[in-house]
């Protein structure tokens, strides 16, 4: 049970860690003017943040599987 | 910076603030209130603040600035300018025949549900060219300019179907099968290497 806690806080750590970068990169690029910003958006910012979500759901399918532990 | 890029600034600093409630404390999801939260910051509101940033860079790559701050299409944006009622584009510009905000945009951009995105993919390529491989001299366009994109417009027009030139050829104007722009009829277009040694038009004279 313990295991499990602390992975699930992992992921969610992970999963926060890389929506907040996607979303800093995402500001950067709706403040810069520049062709280049869509590609940083499209390709860094939107990548880092549904890896983000991603992460997350992997984490609610991690939560809702049993427990190793208690199995057999 | 636009109402609605304020907007979506505000919606991701607010996502950012919720998903650092799980990057410093993830033990509150423990509860139904911290799952539910959980659920809202690093799911539904990221997902939200993608679907709304893809469209804030869709509508300001329509943007005529945002076109010519390329370095490779100034001379482009520049033409827009030439006083010179031939030069189909400067025509349009000028007169407000396109939306001066969205000039480029307006003539190219295929009309069809996938025509902004095979937009954005030949955007991409013109990006790699420009920052990657190497840009070419003179910019044309693949597969050449469609008629489609003047008949957007045109195509109904009193003044369009009523000329018997236009009338006389409609069939062939409409399978692209004579260019509009390349049959001797409109063929001063951008004309971008010459456009610098040109009398330019400045609005408010």
């Amino acid at each position: 049970m313990k295991l499990r806690a602390i992975g699930i806080r992992k992921y969610l750590q992970v999963s926060s860690a890389l929506i907040i970068l996607g979303l800093l990169v995402e500001i950067v690029s709706l403040l810069w003017f520049h062709p280049l910003s869509f590609v940083l958006f499209a390709f860094v910012g939107a990548t880092l943040i549904g890896l983000g979500i991603l992460v997350y759901l992997a984490s609610l399918v991690f939560a809702g599987s049993p427990p190793t532990e208690n199995r057999g | 910076m636009t109402g609605s890029t304020e907007i979506l600034v505000a919606l991701i600093v607010v996502t950012i603030a919720l998903a650092a409630v799980f990057l410093v404390r993830p033990s509150i999801t423990v509860g139904v209130t911290g799952k539910i939260l959980a659920f809202v910051a690093l799911g539904i509101l990221p997902a939200l603040c993608i679907d709304a940033g893809m469209s804030a860079h869709m509508q300001r790559s329509e943007q005529t600035q945002f076109c010519i701050s390329c370095h490779a299409m100034e001379t482009h944006g520049l033409s827009l300018y030439v006083d010179d009622p031939s030069y189909i584009p400067a025509q349009h510009f000028q007169n407000h025949l396109v939306p001066a905000d969205t000039a480029c945009y307006a003539c190219h951009t295929d009309y069809t549900i996938f025509g902004p995105l095979k937009d954005k993919l030949q955007g991409m390529k013109r990006i790699y060219l420009q920052y990657i491989s190497t840009p070419p001299k003179v910019i044309v366009i693949s597969g050449g300019y469609s008629n489609l994109q003047c008949l957007h417009c045109h195509a109904g027009a009193r003044s369009f179907e009523e000329n018997p030139i236009h009338s006389a050829m409609m069939a062939s104007l409409t399978s692209n099968q004579v260019s509009c722009i390349t049959s001797g009829c409109h063929d001063t277009i951008h004309n971008a290497d010459q456009v610098e040694n040109l009398k330019m038009w400045s609005p408010g004279q």
